[in-house]
């Protein structure tokens, strides 16, 4: 009797501590994880996939100058991967109250119903640039305000153009005076152009011969239009002459890094390169202007991010007054001060030319800009289109765009 | 032992011919030797030594040993103005738990499914086997929708608990419960001990080399896991150093290559389970009771 | 007296047959409730996420959650367009991956073993500490050195530039190693017979572009961080058997070379088994160091199935897909552990002299120190 009784006590306390074991792992966890739940239920998160130091510090700053004046907290997270921790986030049903969207995804997120569609709530909402409200919209509705946009442009360095014996007048307007200057440019150890072998990149080439991976209104794939095949043979020409390279084959992780290493003197880049250069090269010399004409005229890409809110945010009206501020044409000119962005409204379009007289080349170029892809699903296609492009120095154009076109036809189709 | 002895002599003394090739060969297995181990240690030394030099001094003369100039500027911005204390923090707090809960279960379950007669014991033991088949990376998007639908996802417990379930724990335990004999408890029960104290008192004392065997294994998983932690929590102040090194190793836009930075970062993350590996050097490496043997 | 004790002790023992099913259950609880509830639960969850359509917003056994059958796993199989093109270059890669990592890591942990099994070796625990150093490193930390080791300027060319070889830039070069040969024999373009037909959305001509060069740098490292583990492996079986080859030597005098190909490695047969079973299972799960090195670049050439799951999931929110992949995955893997234990079964090998694997690594396929990096 005594010695059952005994062994259930010991039965007992056995259950005891595997509880306490359980327990204590789980109360290491509900202690520490006041921090994060506190912060979100307290205050905003806000969060972002930043260019460097420069960008996340005046963003810091910004949101900061805000939490002051208006009382409530927030806190800025750096994303190291987007797009996976917007994901997570969405499907853990905890998001973070405002993040940076890319073109490529939001309709995406608009489709699956994580954003709030807040772009008709906005005051300004009349400021922003036509186009990039377009590109942040989804059936018809206006979701999310764009941060800021970038051209691509022509980035030189001038050391490098005066030592090649190339003055102001050879600044090529042409494909063939292109190829001419990087060609004269190429040294051993310096590739005359490098940029990124992404469809953010070539695209430019593909919108300067005329064609574009969907039609205007977004409702057919035209991937495989005869434009863009010229595009990709032009540049798979000069590839492989070795007068022009990406960034990755000359050991470079960006354009901008090789341009800053001098690897390159010639880079294709929004204007987010004059930060990083001036943060980690300062000593460079540059100066920026349109890209050449290809055969269908003048044509470039323009990127635009929008502050996203997100659907499942306990603080929509404080996200909303955060954002107006944000995008205030006062603070888009204080970003563009820090990290050289481009503000999306038209109101502060004067006051950039007048900060950076030197980059109008970017600002000039919107007005000849194509959207990048905003179909739902086609970011998926987009990284295979990116994929394909690193092998275009010996693939087959035509056959790289037709597989695209498959890939986005089918997406559309299944819209 | 007394084999090779007798016989060493025996074959060195059947002639001075053979004398000449068995000192070539010799010499050859020891320059053989000597290449490999440089190959598998240079790396390592190579890496400290670039963790001490610039970015442009690394890419210049990566085989150097010598950093010159010497700097400490990325182990500097290492504690200095990133996570990496954080990180690191939280390594360890994670890696002691998930440790010290997988001995204790493990033991508790492997003592039971050894010597304890229940009903459904075979069942219990049969799906243990079965769940050690599941291979762990299946198993990435399973845990993040468990532990999300827990309502534990981006917490500490989120970390650790997924890691102390352990199936290999529970067979080696098992396995070595069953080694020892039953007679000592058995006196032990004679006295009127209960299971548990019986267990806690008599019986893990017993067991200390499979308890260290765990725990060698439960540490070196733990502190080395990378998916778990990355499907598991997405706050900034839960990052482990493992997800933490391996999303600034694949880095963002202009970050440039830093490889002082990285390797420094790298280096310092594989000194505990290194401390750990040279403590226990003799028992892991003891190959004449098997390694690791559980 | 001993005899009563035993006797004693025989008698007890048959009595402490009676049940304890409350102390069984309080003793297995804690790991029955942390296996069903992190292993057995998550499976069965994410099982149903791959017949279903949900896309990553809420619960996903939320009512507005449609079951949509086989479509996530028809997709990737049958569909022919991006979905099926992804898995069958993951696979097609990870094909590659097996092929090289196993033969050499097996070959290679053999040969390490035999080398540092000599009795009469001056520094035998050092050789032995370091080989098997790089397996106790993480393999997020191993990808960091290796990405150094195998830039565009980094130690692996610098070496081969004192051959006067032009290293490639590894992990950005997404050329095959099979297509490379054939363009240095002058086949460039494929053969339209290669090229017009294909399995999985890719052509017969890109299946057989070998691994790219930038997949072999993994390749290389997935050798060098698993054959230190391996090689224990191998030394304990060396170990077990060694005694009974020296009385075969002694009695016919065969030479050590005839000893090991005759004696020695028809005994190893049970761990040269393990081990290419521990090794297949350990390459087709790589992920760590695709998710800290390349993200799947360059040309999706390092894209493995593994990463791909977990991209398609958390990436791009299809989340049914993701977890179909995974599926299909572990099917491979049940499949091809199975097969090998078919075909490398044993056959005529006394059974006393079968050397099993000691330790965990023969039981245990996750446990990380032995699972390839």
């Amino acid at each position: 009797m005594n010695t059952t009784r005994r062994r259930t006590r010991g039965t007992m306390a056995a259950v005891l501590v595997a509880g306490a074991a359980l327990a204590l792992a789980a109360c290491g966890g509900s202690s520490s994880s006041t921090s994060p739940s506190a912060s979100s239920a307290a205050g905003l998160k806000i969060l972002i996939g930043s260019s460097g130091d420069t960008e996340t510090t005046a963003v810091k700053d910004a949101v900061q100058a805000w939490s002051t004046t208006s009382g409530v907290a927030a806190q800025v997270v750096v994303a190291s991967d987007l797009s996976q921790e917007l994901s997570q986030g969405f499907a853990s049903g905890q998001p973070a109250d405002v993040f940076y969207t890319g073109a490529d995804s939001f309709a995406g997120y608009a489709k699956n119903g994580s954003l709030l569609a807040y772009g008709d709530k906005l005051s300004t909402k009349d400021d922003f640039y036509p186009s990039l409200v377009e590109q942040f919209s989804y059936d018809g509705q206006f979701y999310c305000a764009p941060k800021d946009f970038s051209t691509l442009a022509l980035v030189i360095n001038t050391d490098d153009w005066a030592a090649a014996g190339l003055t102001e007048a050879d600044i090529p307007t042409t494909w063939d005076q292109l190829a001419a200057v990087a060609a004269k440019l190429t040294t051993d150890g310096r590739t005359g152009l490098v940029f990124g072998g992404e469809y953010a990149r070539l695209g430019a080439f593909m919108a300067q011969a005329g064609g574009g991976l969907i039609s205007a209104d977004g409702s057919k794939a035209t991937a495989d239009a005869a434009a863009n095949v010229t595009a990709l043979d032009y540049v798979k020409t000069q590839l492989t002459a070795g007068s022009f390279a990406y960034a990755s084959t000359v050991g470079a992780g960006w354009g901008g890094e090789a341009f800053g290493k001098n690897l390159a003197a010639m880079t294709i880049e929004g204007n987010w390169i004059t930060g990083g250069l001036s943060a980690d090269y300062p000593d460079v010399k540059y100066t920026v202007v349109e890209l050449p004409a290809g055969p269908a005229g003048k044509g470039t890409l323009q990127f635009t991010n929008c502050w996203g809110i997100a659907a499942d945010s306990a603080q929509q009206d404080s996200a909303i007054s955060l954002v107006e501020y944000l995008t205030s044409t006062d603070q888009q000119l204080a970003f563009s001060k820090a990290f050289g962005v481009m503000p999306s409204v038209e109101s502060a379009a004067a006051g950039y030319k007048q900060q950076f007289p030197a980059l109008s080349a970017f600002v000039d170029s919107a007005t000849f800009a194509q959207n990048v892809v905003n179909v739902p699903g086609a970011s998926d296609v987009i990284s295979d289109f990116n994929s394909q492009l690193e092998g275009l120095a010996t693939g087959d154009p035509a056959a790289i765009l037709g597989s695209v076109q498959t890939n986005l036809k089918d997406v559309i189709d299944n819209q | 032992m007394s084999a090779t002895s007798i016989r060493t002599p025996g074959v060195t003394g059947a002639g001075p011919a053979r004398r000449r090739p068995r000192r070539i060969g010799t010499i050859a297995l020891y320059v053989a030797l000597a290449a490999l181990a440089l190959i598998y240690v240079y790396p390592f030394v190579v890496q400290v030594a670039t963790s001490f030099k610039t970015d442009a001094d690394a890419a210049a003369d990566p085989l150097s040993l010598l950093a010159n100039p010497f700097t400490t500027a990325a182990y500097r911005r290492l504690f200095l103005s990133s996570d990496y204390p954080l990180w690191f923090a939280n390594s360890v707090v994670v890696t002691l738990l998930v440790t010290a809960g997988r001995v204790f279960v493990n033991s508790l379950a492997g003592y039971a499914l050894a010597r304890i007669r229940f009903r459904g014991r075979g069942l219990v033991f049969a799906g243990v086997v079965a769940v050690m088949a599941v291979p762990g990376v299946v198993l990435l998007i399973p845990k993040f929708l468990v532990l999300k639908e827990l309502g534990i996802y981006n917490t500490y417990a989120a970390l650790v608990l997924p890691l102390v379930a352990d199936a290999a724990g529970v067979f080696i335990m098992k396995n070595y419960f069953e080694s020892i004999p039953a007679s000592v408890e058995e006196a032990a029960r004679i006295d009127g001990a209960g299971t548990f104290r019986l267990w806690w008192s008599i019986v893990l004392p017993m067991a200390v080399p499979a308890l260290v065997t765990i725990t060698i294994l439960a540490f070196q998983g733990s502190w080395n896991e990378l998916s778990h932690f990355i499907v598991a929590s997405q706050d900034p102040s839960l990052v482990t150093l493992t997800k933490g090194v391996a999303q600034l190793t694949s880095g963002q836009l202009g970050s440039g290559t830093q490889y002082p930075l990285k390797l420094g970062a790298a280096a310092l993350m594989t000194i505990p389970v290194a401390v750990l590996f040279f403590i226990f050097q003799r028992r892991i490496m003891d190959t004449s009771t098997g390694a690791v043997k559980g | 007296m001993r005899i009563a004790a035993f006797g004693a002790s025989a008698g007890r023992r048959r009595r402490s047959v009676e049940r304890r099913p409350l102390a069984g259950w309080a003793f297995v609880s804690p790991v029955v409730v942390l296996l069903g509830v992190f292993l057995v639960v998550p499976v069965a969850m994410a099982l149903w996420v791959s017949f279903s359509d949900w896309n990553g917003r809420g619960s996903p056994l939320s009512s507005g959650v449609g079951f949509v059958g086989w479509k996530n796993y028809s997709d990737l199989l049958l569909g022919g367009g991006l979905a099926t093109q992804n898995l069958g270059t993951a696979l097609r890669n990870n094909v590659y991956y097996v092929m090289f990592v196993v033969p050499l890591q097996t070959g290679l942990s053999l040969f390490l073993a035999v080398l540092v099994n000599r009795r009469i070796l001056r520094g035998r625990g050092f050789f032995r500490t370091a080989f098997y150093f790089p397996s106790v490193t993480s393999s997020v930390a191993i990808t960091v050195l290796w990405l150094f080791l195998f830039s565009a300027s980094g130690v692996v060319n610098a070496v081969l530039g004192w051959f006067g070889v032009t290293g490639p830039n590894w992990f950005s070069e997404p050329s095959g190693l099979v297509h490379l040969v054939l363009g240095a024999l002058g086949v460039e373009q494929a053969p339209a017979v290669l090229a017009g037909h294909g399995l999985l959305g890719i052509s017969w001509w890109q299946w057989l572009s070998g691994p790219s060069v930038a997949m072999t740098a993994f390749i290389l490292m997935a050798v060098f961080t698993t054959s230190g583990t391996f090689m224990l492996l191998f030394l304990a079986a060396l170990q077990q058997i060694s005694g009974e080859i020296e009385e075969a030597a002694l009695v016919d005098g065969a030479s050590s070379w005839q000893r090991f190909r005759l004696v020695t490695v028809p005994m190893l047969r049970p761990t040269v088994l393990t081990v290419i079973t521990l090794g297949t299972i350990g390459c087709w799960q790589v992920f760590d160091q695709i998710y800290t090195g390349t993200q799947g670049g360059p040309a999706k050439t390092t894209l493995t199935p593994a990463y791909l799951s977990y991209e398609s999931a958390f990436g791009n929110q299809q989340w049914g897909r993701g977890a179909a992949t995974a599926f299909l995955l572990f099917a491979i893997i049940v499949l091809l552990a199975g097969l090998q234990r078919f075909v490398l079964r044993e056959r005529g090998v006394p059974r006393r002299r079968r050397f099993v694997a000691v330790g965990p690594a023969a039981t245990t396929p996750r446990t990380p120190e032995v699972v390839p990096r």
